[in-house]
């Protein structure tokens, strides 16, 4: 389980989270809406060490020790190497950082790109993907390093309708493996349909449902 | 051919010198330029600063004057060298300051995103300087890097304040006994050839680099 | 902001007091290492034909040359001939980068404050060269005009010890790294006159077509060479003395003085 409890996080003078508190479970969808600026990529960003916080706690119940990234995080803009083609982007990290060799990370890899839809494009390089591509081939690279959660950042703002479901759809293979998924989101009709639970960012944290 | 035939020795005299004094110094100064770059991005400010301060005296200063000062100036405080060394130091030391501004403009170029994907797979910061950020920094810094480099071909002209003959030289001192211009012509020649080389060089880097944008 | 300024202030304070010291180096006679290393370093500009300069082929010729060469390996040592840019030559003698300065090196007053002199072995003039098609024909028609000469040189001291200089065009005469550069300005007709030694004019017109050039009668003065050594070798000056005087008077300087100007004309 991951518990967040009265995390608080300001910049400077500006006060951005302020004493939120939330639980996610393994294979939760959990989506945080709320308008833009209002901290909710702040609130991922500290789930997922990229950023630190004030005061209040992350509990994660999973992590065995200090050095592990049991939260793995999907940008917005996806951030993939584009000096590697996508089979490299999802080898490179579980190579050097889980230490694997080479033969068992292109397996692992592969079919992480094939159970996303990606076989044929393991060559092709991320300035020849479309939008949608891309965003797998990122997800499959956070899905690679098997995190506790996995953190999404707006991922339906760069596709149209039609790609938002399918996006949907594999949150939910996400989360029926047993990762939790905790996504933000100003895409309102996309929280309601998707989310196992939903919460409202304004100056607190409200479950909605 | 007779005639060009008999100015080669000194040529090839003088061309020994621009060619070692041009590949020594790029051997040295764009591996120590890639140096002074990562202390100069360190956290660490008094480090920042002493960085600041090496490029500003490079940049800031005549590469002659620097020539003159190394080779007259540090036996004073007891550091003795040879003539070659001490051209080479020179320009290795002016040089590096050129390049660790290059590739702090390459460094600073690349998104800030490709280092917290880095972090939140897990890789260390060695393995994101070695493998996701300095691949993409060559690429960029090729085009300004080859400038540098292609100046540094007819800088190396400078060395003659040391006495040490380079093509130029040689060609003003033939230029003089044989009464003609053609000497001349001939140094502009070879500048021509070193410089069609290494942009030559520098485009087949680039072509490698174009399997991604 | 301010820190960082007050370092390089300090920085460069210190620098240059160090460079306020230069005298402690130079201090202690040199003769002990020479004879350790075996060898004598001389410097010259490698374009000053005919003392001692770098023919087409890359080697090192000229009168001072064989000279130099002589004189040395009487010592019991071996000359290096280091070429050097002629405007450095006594920062190259002091900073103990050369040991001697042998390339028709004129003796001045000037010089003399900063290095020492043997007894001089040539004389020299400095003399006017104009093409021959020029209307200059006595000193006094310089006046107005463009007047070259080699930078550091003593055509240049003795230039301005005249006052001459005032007059001509520009007020101060054109200064070249080497006579190369000066010579090719005259043909080139930027430069209407070259001041130089007169052993070098003669030899660079001998080159080049006595019936091109023109030498005026009137000079800058009579001088005289000799070979630059540092203050305080003292052993080394009195050696090179004993020694020149020993090849004045068993003929060796003499044929060495033949073979490069046809006559012996070393005092």
């Amino acid at each position: 389980m991951l518990r967040v409890n009265k995390l608080s996080k300001s910049f400077g003078d500006k006060k951005v989270l302020d004493q939120i508190s939330f639980e996610v479970e393994k294979g939760d969808i959990a989506i945080i809406t709320g308008p833009s600026g209002v901290g909710k990529t702040t609130l991922i960003r500290c789930l997922s060490s990229l950023e630190t916080y004030d005061s209040g706690t992350i509990d994660i119940s999973e992590r065995r020790s200090e050095k592990e990234h049991p939260v793995g995080l999907v940008f917005q803009s996806f951030n993939l190497f584009p000096h590697l083609s996508s089979l490299e982007n999802i080898t490179f990290p579980l190579i050097k950082a889980k230490g694997m060799n080479n033969e068992d990370a292109r397996k692992k890899a592969l079919e992480l790109m094939e159970s996303l839809g990606l076989t044929g494009l393991e060559g092709s390089y991320p300035f020849q993907l479309s939008g949608g591509q891309k965003q797998r081939v990122a997800i499959a690279r956070a899905l690679a390093m098997d995190p506790e959660y996995l953190c999404f950042d707006e991922p339906t703002s760069a596709l149209d309708s039609k790609l938002r479901d399918s996006v949907g759809e594999i949150l939910r293979e996400i989360a029926k493996k047993g990762t939790g998924v905790i996504v933000i989101t100003h895409d309102r009709e996309f929280a309601e349909k998707y989310s196992t639970k939903l919460y409202a960012l304004g100056s607190e944290l409200d479950r909605v449902k | 051919m007779d005639y060009l035939l008999s100015m080669a020795p000194l040529m090839l005299q003088g061309l020994r010198t621009t060619l070692w004094l041009f590949f020594l110094t790029a051997l040295g100064s764009i591996p120590l330029g890639m140096l002074v770059c990562i202390l100069r991005l360190s956290k660490y400010t008094p480090l920042q600063r002493a960085m600041q301060l090496y490029i500003l005296l490079m940049r800031g200063t005549p590469l002659l004057l620097q020539l003159i000062f190394i080779f007259f100036g540090l036996p004073i405080i007891g550091i003795v060298i040879n003539r070659e060394s001490a051209a080479l130091i020179a320009f290795i030391l002016n040089y590096a300051a050129y390049f660790a501004e290059i590739f702090r403009g390459g460094i600073l170029s690349i998104d800030q995103g490709q280092y917290e994907a880095s972090t939140v797979l897990g890789l260390s910061k060695i393995q994101t300087f070695f493998g996701i950020i300095l691949p993409q920094v060559v690429k960029r810094v090729l085009p300004p890097g080859g400038n540098e480099l292609i100046t540094l071909v007819k800088d190396t002209s400078l060395a003659y304040i040391l006495g040490l003959g380079d093509v130029l030289r040689a060609s003003r001192t033939l230029t003089n006994q044989q009464a003609s211009l053609i000497p001349l012509f001939l140094a502009g020649a070879i500048y021509l050839v070193l410089v069609s080389a290494v942009t030559f060089g520098l485009k087949k880097a680039e072509t490698k680099f174009e399997y991604y944008r | 902001m301010k820190k960082s300024l007050t370092a390089v202030m300090l920085l460069v304070l210190s620098v240059s007091l160090l460079f306020g010291c230069t005298s402690t180096d130079s201090s202690e006679d040199t003769w002990t290492d020479l004879e350790d290393r075996g060898t004598v370093i001389v410097g010259f500009d490698d374009t000053f034909v005919p003392m001692g300069f770098k023919d087409g082929s890359g080697e090192i010729i000229g009168f001072d040359i064989d000279l130099a060469k002589e004189a040395i390996g009487r010592m019991g040592l071996e000359p290096e001939f280091q070429p050097i840019d002629w405007n450095l030559k006594e920062t190259e003698l002091n900073t103990k980068n050369i040991d001697l300065i042998w390339n028709g090196y004129t003796i001045t007053d000037e010089r003399k404050e900063k290095v020492n002199f043997t007894k001089p072995y040539l004389d020299n003039r400095q003399v006017i060269v104009v093409l021959s098609g020029s209307d200059i024909d006595m000193k006094a028609d310089l006046e107005g005009r463009i007047v070259a000469a080699q930078n550091a040189s003593s055509a240049l001291a003795a230039i301005q010890a005249e006052g001459a200089a005032e007059t001509f065009d520009g007020g101060e005469p054109i200064l070249f790294d080497t006579y190369n550069d000066a010579f090719m300005d005259l043909e080139a007709g930027r430069v209407h006159a070259v001041v130089a030694d007169e052993i070098l004019a003669r030899y660079y017109i001998s080159e080049r077509g006595e019936d091109k050039y023109k030498v005026l009668e009137e000079d800058f003065g009579d001088e005289e060479y000799g070979v630059g050594v540092r203050k305080s070798d003292v052993i080394l000056l009195e050696k090179l003395n004993d020694i020149l005087d020993e090849m004045k008077s068993d003929g060796s300087a003499e044929a060495i003085s033949e073979k490069w100007f046809g006559e012996n004309i070393v005092k």
